[in-house]
């Protein structure tokens, strides 16, 4: 079948088949290497993608649920304020992913803070518990979200300044 | 592979149609469980599906004095997101322990009820504050008890050829209430099993007793339930260790899940509920 759907700005129209998985669309079709269909079952969230502006896991939607959505992946905000204040965050409490999970974390970081501007410990945890790989201890993992959540409330209060 | 069917129904009317011409028809809302049990990197479905989770009227939410009423599409996360204090307190909670973020954010509770190998997370719970369901066919509308969803032999049932439109739960809220999910996995597993036990607990009587335990199989003693609805709640010693013993000897002959597992939630329940 063929389904219309806009990815990170960009009309696509494509055939595929009813038991394609998004992830392996976007991925070997799209060419968006920052996915990569690895656990398939919701834990390692090297599939996050934004649909309609929900985090999701993309492995676990077969591809024709795309059909008329809005889906943004780690390439359409890799350029964005957001996405540096985390990275520059992550570094500032050292805890720098691995390149296995980086976009995975940062994903799951941008959609906390767009939901919770200034979220506590326990709703940091369970955000970042949805990546499993543990190369980074979750201590500094929280001090990088309100690192993150200090610079975004520090943008925003000054362009609201301006 | 095979190559499946795949239709994109509007509204409640054209699926009851295509579900009248093709009884088969795989209903998929969030599809996170037909999915996501699936290790192969293609998807098998059924000959004929239907994604149905944009259909408007299966996203309704209704709340009332008396219940709130959920169409069968909403997502675990916005019926989570419910403005505090809308959701029955035992919901809230398994909800939040249900997979991951990522998952509630697409899993639907239709999905989660609708489910035909196990019973999921929701369906013990929304069976023990009595929720009720609105089934769909061509034939015609009728309201059914949660419970329903349970065959005789304690497995899932679904009616053939029938769409699950809304979910009406009460709003009354129970006073005694101990709700345990096991399984570790963010989808459901062979060891996911919840335990749930409510009751209102009056001067010094309890009332309404419901204790359900679900996973594969579903397990409930309903006449037994209310040979303990009166009892005094202040029960110790043997008394309270009869009540104990009767579930889980009956839960033994069930031979579905670890039954040492299953006893200490039951003594557990039961001390809190008597203490």
């Amino acid at each position: 079948m063929i389904i219309d759907f806009n990815v990170n700005g960009e009309m696509k129209h494509l055939q595929v088949r009813s038991g394609d998985r998004l992830v392996d669309v976007l991925r070997d079709r799209l060419s968006i290497e920052s996915l990569l269909p690895d656990c398939l079952s919701g834990r390692c969230g090297r599939c996050f993608i934004f649909l309609d502006g929900r985090l999701v896991h993309s492995c676990l939607l077969p591809a024709f649920k795309a059909k008329g959505t809005r889906i943004v992946t780690f390439e359409g905000i890799a350029g964005s304020p957001e996405v540096a204040e985390i990275e520059e965050a992550l570094r500032q409490a050292g805890a720098l992913p691995c390149p296995f999970c980086r976009t995975a974390k940062i994903m799951a970081i941008v959609d906390l803070l767009d939901r919770h501007p200034l979220p506590d410990e326990a709703v940091a945890l369970e955000q970042l518990d949805m990546v499993s790989c543990a190369c980074t201890d979750p201590a500094s993992l929280v001090k990088a979200v309100g690192l993150a959540a200090d610079a975004r409330s520090r943008r925003k209060f000054n362009r609201a300044n301006q | 592979m095979r190559i499946s069917e795949v239709y994109f129904p509007e509204t409640i009317a054209e699926t009851l149609e295509l579900l009248h011409a093709n009884p088969e028809l795989q209903l998929m809302a969030g599809g996170t469980e037909i999915v996501g049990t699936q290790p192969t990197r293609s998807i098998a479905l059924e000959r004929q599906v239907a994604s149905i989770v944009k259909i408007k009227e299966l996203r309704k939410t209704v709340r009332t004095e008396q219940f709130l009423e959920l169409g069968s599409c909403t997502t675990l996360t916005g019926l989570r997101s419910l403005a505090s204090g809308t959701l029955p307190e035992p919901l809230y909670e398994v909800i939040g322990g249900i997979a991951n973020h990522g998952i509630r954010n697409t899993a639907t509770i239709g999905g989660n009820l609708c489910c035909k190998t196990r019973f999921m997370d929701l369906w013990p719970v929304l069976a023990c504050l009595d929720a009720q369901i609105e089934l769909r066919s061509m034939a015609g509308t009728r309201w059914a008890g949660v419970s329903h969803l349970c065959g005789d032999d304690g497995t899932p049932r679904f009616p053939p050829a029938t769409l699950m439109s809304r979910i009406r739960i009460p709003l009354f809220t129970y006073n005694f209430i101990f709700v345990r999910s096991m399984g570790g996995n963010a989808l459901p597993g062979p060891d996911t099993a919840t335990f749930a036990c409510m009751a209102n607990l009056g001067r010094d009587k309890i009332e309404d007793f419901r204790l359900i335990f679900s996973g594969t199989k579903a397990f409930r003693l309903k006449e037994h339930e209310m040979s303990i609805d009166g009892k005094r709640h202040g029960l110790k010693g043997r008394e309270l260790q009869s009540m104990v013993d009767f579930y889980t000897e009956a839960f033994a002959s069930q031979d579905w899940y670890d039954q040492r597992l299953f006893a200490s939630l039951a003594q557990e329940a039961f001390e809190r509920l008597c203490s």
